[in-house]
């Protein structure tokens, strides 16, 4: 009794610590966007400040006679302008001349002069007629009175904005901080628990453990007593002739299919133990196991980046009335998850693919995809279903370095069934080989190369 | 001279930022359909008929709705539509005539009945797909409508339910056709908003995995149980409330109405105009619904000769169907593209002829 009271706390603890683990990551990754979103729009309104201010002081700059160099940039760039819009007149003047076949000057002249009368009144404009002293120095006094008056907006509007920014600031950080507390709180009571639960199931650096796995569809034996460990970090490579039941251990792993006896351990994102066997097959990737399949399954109507977002629906805290309006966590939600998908995006070089539709791009893309897919969540395990399939030469040696790269740059570790054995060779730490289901040998690259019964398994016996 | 420039620019900027917005293309259907009950209240005289075209078009753009994110959004095809519609209608019928309820309650007791009935559908369809669904949901229907027409104390069977005054905190007030069509709109607007965020957000784009693919979908987290139920409950809800808006317009309800006619126009409405589209889904139900009461019925050959105009409507459907199988909204997509492209061509064209070619 005692025994299941506390495994239902351990289950009920690590569930709320993954909760308050999203939520800290959440808001640690919302602040930065905010700030810039802030920032941004505070020198949008800034920058209309300015406008603003020089347009009331034009009218009293120029009747005061101020030649400033402002005003003469004005003038010149009026000046331009005007030039510009003559350039194109006198253009479809000369075509339509030569459409005709006339030549006269006439025309021409009569836009020569036109452009000189508004050429005068600019000058007139920028250079008005000299008024009297006690006018221009009311003139200069209100353009001072203007330029402080918006000064003092200015001020108000950037104190306001720091303001606002510590603000969000200080909430966010408050938040994080609380978080944290609850979070160490909880490792606390896990950690009084854990003895007693996770008694050695697991060693130390052990990710994964399958211990007699068997997997029966009626007379078949797909997969017999099955047992191997996956350690942290590594890359780990299933190999088999066809119908070995590669993709069978996959599945059971996965859970989408219930296996007929055998233990499942993972270790999760929080470092405890979870009986794979218990859980429902759409919580695996909470647990921090994600998965591609052999043939791509995209969502056609999306394009590539709502594909990735559809992969971060386990991140999203916002419920349905929430998705209904269109609530304020779910936008801030987007836009951080958003953020995410384009990292990952620049990351596997997908970046130009991320609006366009799935349909009609070619194979090895939406195989990079469904990759980049795995990564929404922060795996601990990915699992790759044949991920050279349908690749030519170039595209697997350029998978195996993005398989390097997502290992080094996400802390993960990855478990694939492959075909093309000079893939796995050259990518994997530890090789396992079965075949109809059993164990032949388990070791690294050469030692797997070098072992009779592999060789028999693939190449028939003498 | 310049600066005065650059505040036009931003005083556009702001009004693309309105004509950009997601819901503006909404308030300018909402506003075309509500043209024809403006002209008639500011005096104009205009036929009945065609009031009562848009009021239905604007009902079953609801309905359709509901149905788009069923069949569009969690590929399931269901059959029962015109049996929930007429639940709706009966509910609001019985609770106004006997009980005397007010009217926001009752769309309150509405809502709750959907959320069981479309619960109770769910855990059907959680076992049965495709075609089989669509039957099973078709039997729920003819149930109901059998039900409607033998339950003679609340429906008052094959003569039809009567509506009588509508109560609106505690007192009945008698509401005239003008308002209610009115408060139809908003509605629809209501409605088409909160559809529009519900596809474009996390929850649609999981009902779009699951429709590609229950694997992937369940490997991504989504929980097929979960989004199945919310997919029906959603398409209940918004058939009930339509259920109700017509009989607050009509004011009349009979059983032979809600037979598998009704729900394959809805279906056929939400195909034909593209299952995907907001849009689409208005044009579509306009074309079902209400393109023979508002154009056809206005031309005297139609008139003559009713048998034609559903012809017409027909081969208007197989048209479709067979040249623009996206639906309706993909032939605008097109041709709005051709027009872009035609446009932008002449332009330059156009500019070289006046102009000349560039020196450079």
């Amino acid at each position: 009794m005692a025994t299941i009271l506390s495994s239902v706390k351990v289950w009920y603890l690590s569930k709320r610590l993954i909760s308050h683990e999203t939520k800290r990551n959440f808001n640690k990754n919302f602040l930065p966007i905010k700030k810039t979103e802030l920032i941004e729009n505070f020198n949008k309104k800034i920058e209309l400040l300015e406008l603003k201010k020089k347009n009331e002081l034009l009218p009293n700059e120029i009747s005061a006679g101020i030649q400033s160099d402002f005003l003469k940039r004005e003038f010149e760039t009026a000046i331009q302008e005007l030039e510009e819009k003559y350039y194109w007149k006198n253009r479809a003047l000369v075509q339509t001349l030569k459409r005709k076949n006339i030549q006269s000057d006439e025309e021409l002249k009569k836009l020569v002069e036109e452009k000189q009368v508004l050429l005068d009144e600019i000058k007139n404009k920028y250079y008005p007629e000299e008024i009297n002293k006690d006018q221009k120095e009311e003139f200069v006094a209100k353009c001072v009175a203007i330029e402080e008056s918006y000064a003092k907006k200015a001020e108000e509007l950037t104190l306001k904005h720091n303001a606002k920014l510590e603000e969000i600031e200080a909430k966010t950080n408050h938040a994080i901080e609380m978080r944290d507390a609850k979070i160490s709180e909880i490792k606390k009571q896990l950690a009084a628990l854990d003895v007693k639960v996770d008694k050695g199931i697991l060693a130390e650096g052990e990710l994964l453990k399958l211990e007699d796995l068997s997997m029966h569809f009626g007379g078949l034996k797909a997969v017999d007593k099955l047992s191997f460990t996956v350690k942290e970090g590594e890359i780990f490579g299933l190999i088999g002739p066809n119908g070995a039941g590669k993709t069978t251990v996959f599945n059971c792993i996965t859970r989408f299919y219930k296996p007929t006896s055998g233990k499942m351990h993972f270790k999760n994102k929080i470092n405890n133990t979870v009986d794979l066997n218990e859980l429902v097959v759409h919580n695996i990737i909470r647990e921090g196991i994600t998965r591609t399949f052999q043939n791509v399954e995209m969502i056609w109507e999306l394009n590539i980046l709502e594909n990735l977002l559809v992969a971060a629906h386990t991140e999203y805290r916002s419920g349905f009335f929430g998705h209904l309006f269109n609530s304020r966590l779910l936008r801030h939600e987007e836009v951080v998850i958003k953020s995410k998908a384009y990292k990952i995006l620049t990351d596997l070089d997908l970046l130009q693919y991320a609006y366009q539709y799935p349909m009609g791009l070619p194979y090895g893309i939406l195989k990079k995809i469904e990759l980049a897919r795995t990564l929404m969540v922060n795996p601990k395990l990915i699992i790759l279903d044949e991920p050279a399939a349908g690749l030519n030469d170039v595209e697997t040696d350029a998978l195996a370095k993005t398989i390097h790269k997502i290992r080094e740059e996400y802390n993960t570790t990855i478990f694939l069934v492959e075909h093309d054995m000079g893939l796995v060779m050259e990518i994997c730490d530890t090789v396992c080989a079965i075949s109809f289901g059993k164990k032949l040998a388990i070791g690294t690259p050469k030692e797997i190369q070098n072992s009779k019964v592999v060789r028999e398994a693939y190449l028939g016996g003498e | 001279m310049i600066l005065q420039n650059k505040m036009c620019a931003e005083r556009k900027a702001k009004l693309n930022a309105i004509k950009n917005h997601p819901y503006f293309g909404f308030v300018v259907i909402t506003f075309l359909m509500l043209i024809v009950q403006l002209l008639r209240v500011s005096g104009l005289d205009i036929p009945v008929v065609l009031l009562r075209a848009f009021g239905f078009t604007m009902i079953y753009i609801i309905i359709a709705l509901g149905f788009s994110i069923l069949l569009g959004y969690g590929g399931l095809a269901s059959l029962g539509t015109a049996g929930f519609v007429g639940v709706g209608t009966y509910v609001v019928g019985y609770l106004t005539n006997q009980f005397e309820m007010s009217i926001f309650l009752i769309v309150l007791i509405t809502i709750v009945g959907a959320v069981v009935i479309g619960t109770i559908v769910g855990f059907i369809s959680l076992r049965i797909e495709g075609m089989y669904l669509a039957i099973i949901t078709l039997g729920l229907s003819e149930i109901l409508k059998e039900v409607f027409k033998n339950a003679t104390t609340i429906t008052n069977g094959t003569n039809g339910l009567s509506l009588g005054t509508i109560v609106i905190f505690k007192q009945a007030i008698e509401l005239n056709h003008n308002a209610i069509f009115i408060v139809i709109a908003l509605i629809m607007l209501f409605i088409m908003i909160i559809t529009l965020n519900l596809m474009k957000s996390p929850t649609g784009r999981a009902l779009l995995a699951m429709r590609n693919s229950q694997s992937a979908a369940q490997a991504m987290g989504v929980s097929i149980f979960k989004y199945r139920l919310l997919a029906f409950i959603t398409s209940t809800v918004y058939a009930l409330l339509g259920g109700v808006l017509y009989m607050t317009y009509i004011g009349f309800s009979i059983p032979s109405t809600w037979s598998l006619g009704f729900s394959l126009n809805i279906l056929a409405a939400v195909i034909v105009g593209g299952s995907q589209s907001i849009y689409g889904i208005v044009l579509g139900t306009f074309m079902i619904f209400g393109l023979n009461l508002a154009v056809l019925q206005q031309i005297p050959l139609f008139v003559e000769n009713p048998a034609i105009s559903v012809v017409f409507n027909g081969f208007l459907i197989i048209a479709v169907i067979m040249f623009y199988p996206g639906g309706l909204i993909r032939l605008i997509n097109s041709m709005n593209y051709k027009i872009k492209t035609n446009y932008q061509l002449w332009k330059k064209k156009r500019r070289a002829y006046i102009y000349g070619d560039d020196p450079e």
